[in-house]
């Protein structure tokens, strides 16, 4: 069957899921689990098959959904490298993170709106993947900050839950403020918001990026980003989202809907300016340093991986603003594998720990539960950007990349290479520290010491996102051998996004002679890391030694510099008291001016004309005579 | 001739008139009334409106007044009512009087003096069965061809008022009583 | 000189402002009564007037169709008077002032 249909049928088959889940299925929680899973695994078959058939061609079919005057609103397919590899990405971890799932909610009682959930979300990131226009992606854009509400708030009994989750769709909806002004000022710039148009119109005619018009819309485009991919100012929503299962945050808010930001910009990269890059490299930049320090001030183990999550996100956008979308789109994809096998790592954990996410509450792990150990040893290897390891290629790339802009345009970018690296050595410090805390020593609890390893559901996911994750960057970079051979499981239509720019970006390295420096720099730092912690960790009974040594440093980090609090005082302040005035105001004018003038000027009109009724009929004759003096008058034309 | 009789039935109707809203007996004032309506019908003779002033008499000084009769002796008011007018009332319509009559004499200063059409036939001419004539036969005319429906519709009227007069005049018996209202 | 039409028009309008005193005037509701009779007795007379010195039957018609609904009018008013006799055991004017705010 042709692409269009299978690409229909990826898109439509979780909504009819979702559909078939909510309608029937809400009380049959495994009846609603087997269905999630085998449409993920069907969606995962269906996705490579749509990518091995593509001759490569992009591929672009919309349909007119509404018309209003001469803007139709289309929704459609736009088929190229970026969405293939996202395609592929997507329905892969999804797929083994809902068998994990159904491990880890197997004492759930309300599986069925979960994975009613899961099928929605998924539905709604395969829509933005596949979309045409802006439009039809910002509608699918919000529909997945609903399924992200949804999930986070799964446990609604909880204050915690629904907090964080009212938290992270405000939050995103500021963010989808400035994209929807993006939206419409680009529609009235360009006069056109189909994606393939605005590539043509861009390409053909440069200085149509260099007006003021072209920057606004970059700048409010990369709200829409800054919103959904947790960058700074908006990042407050992530950690607090880890209030939702593992499953969801490993699938949500590690793997698929924050780096839903970054495919994004890959996507528009043609309608951003230098100006809209330069800002999102340091933001970005600074974001991945702080974000990678404050991992180092967590316990919980999930918010600590959502720092990290923070923390890639902004290696992704420096790769972005130093002019690489093609890098960042290669470490989303690695990030995709070993933060998912962390994540379900972490919750392989916390599940036969009894749900207990402090990291200082175990301890010993390894031993009890090897295959998770293996597996997130693996993966924090990878992250940890260790030669021959996934990360280390996409991560060590965007590393040199920063290095070359700072020797090539100017010394003040060498600070952002500064940052970079040191993000990487934090990476190193707060992932040593996770594993060395949590899966070596002696148990520090009763629930660590009688864990046992998860179930087969748990354990395969695990195992196979695990293997990716070790192997996954070394099948791209020799790819002459793998091609042909590994191109069932990695088809080059998806990897050819990245596997050019990666090895220019070596090649300019080699010819400015920094290469191999650069790499060992890397590789020193990544090792020094891993060592660092494991000796000052190492030997963690009760809690933190950081927090016993340096209580204020700890602090700092583990608030998070206050941002929270600073917005939480914000809006109890200030915007409170602007909603009290405004709230004045609408009493005041429309309650008491509108409201009850008009009745009162009704009620006095009533007062006044009930007078006339005195009951008496000589007084009626009266006003008759009245009456008929008047029309007297009037015929006789006195007035 | 004619003026003289004109001036004496005019006088005759207007003092009738005037002693009906003064006289403080009702019954009196009834018999007045009755004197008010017969210089009226002569007017209409005066007027060659024979036939009108045969269906006044008949209509209205025998029918409606003897009705009015009727009435005013039913209620056995105690024609005790003391007529006493406030010096407002009075006033009041005295200033109405006057506006309303001075209106009308000043009104009737638009038409021609003494221009008098001459007598109308007893047939209306063929050319023009609607011109004024004296006979019944005009009357029933115009009746019967330009303002047929009026004629129907009032048939219906004095039906309904029939009808009207009969259901205002029923005995309701006094609630809490369990005797039907059509009962003797 | 034989009376005009200003003539009868004079009478007409002199009797009804007569009937419109009266209304004012009295306290009776049966003499009130009356005194409308009087009103329209007076717009019967100018119609004849009219009807005759323009020579066309049309206002004579109309006369003979106010002749009769004023007989109706004053039977249906004259059993509306005593029924509400009846229930108040008045005729006043004056006192009959329920229907006020």
């Amino acid at each position: 069957m042709d692409l269009t249909t299978v690409l229909a049928t990826i898109l439509l088959l979780p909504l009819a899921s979702a559909g078939f889940i909510t309608l029937c299925l809400r009380r049959r929680g495994y009846a609603a689990a087997a269905v999630s899973v085998v449409v993920g695994f069907v969606l995962m078959a269906l996705a490579l098959v749509a990518v091995l058939n593509w001759n490569g061609q992009p591929l672009h079919r919309s349909w007119e959904w509404i018309r209003f005057g001469n803007f139709a609103y289309t929704m459609g397919f736009y088929f190229d490298h970026q969405a293939a590899l996202m395609l592929l990405v997507v329905t892969f971890v999804a797929g083994w993170i809902q068998l994990f799932s159904v491990g880890y909610m197997d004492d759930d009682p309300a599986k069925g709106r979960f994975f009613g959930g899961l099928s929605i979300f998924m539905f709604s990131i395969l829509g933005i993947t596949l979309a045409d226009n802006l439009i039809m992606l910002f509608v699918f854009w919000e529909l997945v900050g609903f399924s992200s509400y949804m999930l986070i708030a799964h446990y609604y009994t909880t204050d915690f839950a629904n907090m964080a989750s009212k938290k992270a769709f405000i939050v995103n909806r500021i963010g989808d403020f400035g994209f929807i002004l993006g939206i419409v000022w680009c529609y009235h710039y360009y006069g056109t918001v189909d994606l393939e148009a605005l590539r043509n119109l861009t390409h053909l005619n440069a200085p149509l990026l260099q007006t003021s018009a072209a920057v606004g819309i970059g700048l409010l485009l990369m709200c829409g980003f800054i919103g959904k991919s947790a960058q700074f100012p908006l990042q407050v929503w992530l950690t607090d989202a880890m209030a939702g299962p593992t499953p969801v945050s490993a699938l949500i808010h590690a793997a698929t809907m924050v780096a839903a930001g970054i495919y994004f910009l890959a996507r528009v990269y043609f309608l951003l300016p230098p100006f809209t890059l330069h800002w999102i490299m340091w933001s970005g930049a600074l974001m991945t340093a702080f974000a990678g320090l404050c991992a180092l001030g967590q316990t919980d183990i999930k918010k600590s991986l959502a720092y990290s999550t923070l923390s890639h996100l902004g290696y992704m956008a420096t790769a972005v603003g130093l002019g690489y979308p093609e890098l960042a789109l290669f470490h989303m994809a690695m990030h995709a594998c070993f933060k998912a096998t962390l994540f379900l790592g972490a919750g392989s954990v916390i599940h036969s720990c009894h749900h207990e996410q402090d990291i200082y509450k175990m301890g010993g792990l390894f031993r009890r539960m090897p295959i998770t150990g293996l597996t997130f040893g693996a993966a924090s290897l990878a992250i940890a950007a260790i030669p021959f390891f996934s990360g280390s290629y996409s991560k060590d790339t965007i590393i040199t990349a920063a290095f070359l802009k700072g020797m090539n345009e100017g010394p003040q970018y060498y600070l952002v290479y500064v940052l970079v690296l040191f993000a990487a050595l934090c990476t190193a410090l707060y992932m040593g520290r996770l594993f060395c805390v949590a899966f070596l020593g002696q148990p520090r609890s009763e629930h660590a010491a009688h864990a046992h390893e998860s179930s087969a559901f748990m354990t395969i996911p695990l195992a196979v996102l695990g293997f990716l994750s070790v192997v996954a960057g070394w099948v791209v970079y020799h790819w002459d051998w793998a091609q042909g051979r590994m191109n069932w499981v990695m088809p080059s239509a998806a990897t050819e996004v990245f596997v050019p720019t990666y090895h220019a970006v070596e090649t300019l390295a080699a010819q400015a002679g920094v290469g191999h420096a650069l790499d060992l720099v890397a590789i020193a730092l990544a090792v020094a890391g891993l060592v660092g912690a494991g000796i000052f960790y190492g030997r963690a009974r009760a809690g933190d030694p950081l927090q016993a040594r340096a209580p204020g440093v700890f602090q700092v980090l583990e608030r998070h510099g206050w941002f929270d609090d600073l917005y939480d005082w914000y809006v109890a302040k200030v915007q409170q008291c602007a909603c009290e005035m405004a709230a004045i105001g609408d009493l005041l004018i429309v309650k008491f001016v509108f409201v009850q003038g008009t009745a009162a000027i009704t009620g006095l009109t009533g007062a006044l004309l009930k007078r006339v009724h005195v009951g008496s009929l000589h007084a009626y004759v009266y006003w008759f005579l009245g009456g008929v003096l008047l029309f007297w008058a009037f015929a006789l034309g006195w007035f | 001739m004619v003026t003289i009789v004109f001036y004496f039935f005019s006088t005759l109707t207007l003092l009738a008139a005037l002693f009906v809203v003064v006289n403080r007996n009702t019954v009196n004032s009834a018999m007045c009334m009755i004197v008010a309506f017969v210089g009226v019908a002569a007017l209409f003779v005066l007027l060659q409106a024979y036939f009108l002033a045969m269906l006044q008499i008949v209509v209205y000084a025998g029918a409606v007044m003897v009705l009015f009769l009727f009435i005013i002796m039913l209620l056995d008011t105690q024609a005790r009512e003391r007529v006493r007018f406030g010096r407002a009332d009075i006033v009041a319509g005295a200033v109405a009087f006057i506006c309303l009559a001075f209106g009308a004499v000043w009104l009737a200063r638009h038409y021609p003096v003494g221009v008098t059409p001459p007598p109308a036939p007893a047939m209306p001419p063929s050319d023009n069965p609607l011109a004024y004539a004296t006979s019944a036969k005009a009357f029933g005319y115009g009746l019967f061809t330009r303002y047929l429906l009026p004629f129907q519709v009032t048939g219906f009227l004095l039906l309904i008022a029939m009808v009207g007069v009969i259901l205002l005049s029923k005995r309701l018996p006094p609630p809490d009583s369990g005797v039907k209202p059509d009962s003797p | 000189m034989t009376p005009g039409l200003q003539a009868y028009l004079t009478v007409a309008g002199i009797l009804f402002a007569i009937g419109f005193a009266g209304v004012l005037l009295r306290r009776n509701t049966l003499v009130i009564y009356m005194c409308l009779e009087l009103m329209l007795s007076a717009t019967t007379l100018a119609l004849v007037a009219f009807s005759r010195f323009n020579g066309t039957m049309d206002g004579a018609l109309f006369v003979f169709f106010i002749i009769t609904v004023a007989a109706a009018e004053v039977s249906v008013g004259l059993a509306i008077i005593v029924a509400l006799y009846r229930r108040r055991h008045t005729i006043q004017v004056d006192h009959l002032n329920y229907l006020k705010f």
